[in-house]
């Protein structure tokens, strides 16, 4: 399974949830495998893509928040984790692409080529359901069980050259984002003047 | 261990709360140590998330925004450093406002002095970034000054933080 493959999984599974990604190659596979304004495409802050799906998360327990965060990603913020473990936010799914490599700038080793397990760091920050999985199978039954409780699932993928990058302008990509889950954002809606 | 209600904690409070914030986003320090016993104490509708890291209260509001939330972020001066790559790289190129509540170190009354080097830079490190900020002068301009800053984040769509100087979050009362 490369992450192009993974990643088409999680977009036909999530339906019409928001899927927020992290910057460069699990983002620039999110817009191929299926671009919708659901989709928020981060362009820089590494590492906190899966912060960001947990403040969504909170704010909207209406919906189910996909993150795909990477490998290198959530190795810069692992603190993360013991904030998703504290709070047991049952709608947050989180999905490692983890390719043991920096593919975005060049293909450096992580600490996951030799061994580092981060289900297992997940598992140890009380994120109960974490899981490693490395077959189309074993992702679709991963994220199909994933309803109810926080889950860290770490799918091991092959690199796969990215074949698109998706819109470069971020108010636009937060703006169509939020219009799609139904956030409201002031600044869209013009308003009578005697409202002041 | 007394547990006083600081008048500038207090006021801090009521202009969160009365600009509509109900989302608390924060790694603690001594003083926010007040304005936290107060949130929990007398807002109960004030969600109060606990960050490891500063950069990750940050990611944490935006997410909050994204989802149609008013999101404050409460941090020591010396979080700002951690905080750079999610606010230059996130909140400000995405217009993602968030209300910055930073409680000062490294300013007068200061004894540590490896706090001085980010304390004292970092007004200037905020006007580097664009950031517009607000000084809480006194006790009981807390909450006049914390609101308004607030609306300004929120109606801007920009970042606007409150500075507390040390020298008010220090004293007794």
């Amino acid at each position: 399974m490369n992450r192009l493959e993974a990643t088409r999984i999680v977009v036909r599974l999530a339906g019409d949830a928001p899927i927020v990604a992290s910057l460069g190659h699990p983002a620039y596979d999110l817009f191929a495998a299926g671009d919708r304004p659901q989709n928020f495409y981060t362009w820089g802050s590494m590492g906190v893509a899966s912060s960001i799906g947990l403040g969504l998360a909170l704010a909207r327990p209406d919906l189910r928040v996909f993150v795909l965060d990477g490998d290198g990603s959530l190795l810069m913020n692992l603190g993360s984790l013991a904030t998703i473990g504290l709070l047991q936010t049952p709608n947050l799914t989180l999905i490692v692409m983890d390719n043991e490599e920096y593919a975005t700038t060049g293909g450096q080793p992580t600490p996951t080529a030799r061994g580092a397990d981060l289900a297992a760091a997940a598992r140890a920050m009380r994120i109960e359901h974490a899981v490693t999985v490395r077959t189309e199978a074993e992702l679709t039954t991963a994220i199909t069980q994933a309803t109810r409780h926080p889950t860290v699932i770490v799918a091991k993928v092959a690199e796969s050259v990215p074949i698109a990058k998706p819109p470069l302008d971020c108010v636009f990509l937060k703006h169509r984002f939020m219009t799609a889950i139904g956030s409201d954002d002031p600044a869209l809606n013009g308003r009578n003047s005697r409202a002041g | 261990m007394t547990t006083h209600t600081p008048q500038w904690a207090a006021g801090v409070c009521a202009g969160v709360h009365a600009a509509a914030i109900r989302d608390v986003v924060y790694v603690p320090d001594n003083p926010l140590s007040h304005v936290l016993r107060i949130f929990e104490q007398e807002f109960k509708d004030v969600r109060l998330v606990l960050a490891t890291r500063e950069e990750e209260a940050f990611g944490i509001a935006a997410g909050l925004y994204l989802g149609g939330r008013k999101p404050a972020v409460l941090l020591q001066s010396s979080g700002l450093g951690n905080s750079l790559n999610a606010i230059t790289s996130l909140l400000i190129p995405y217009q993602i406002p968030v209300l910055m509540v930073i409680s000062m170190r490294g300013d007068a009354s200061e004894w540590n002095a490896a706090q001085v080097p980010m304390g004292r830079s970092l007004p200037a490190m905020l006007d580097a970034l664009g950031i517009s900020y607000s000084r809480v002068e006194s006790a009981d301009g807390a909450a006049t000054t914390v609101q308004t800053a607030a609306e300004t984040a929120f109606g801007t769509r920009l970042l606007h933080a409150v500075l507390l100087p040390r020298i008010m979050t220090s004293l007794a009362g």
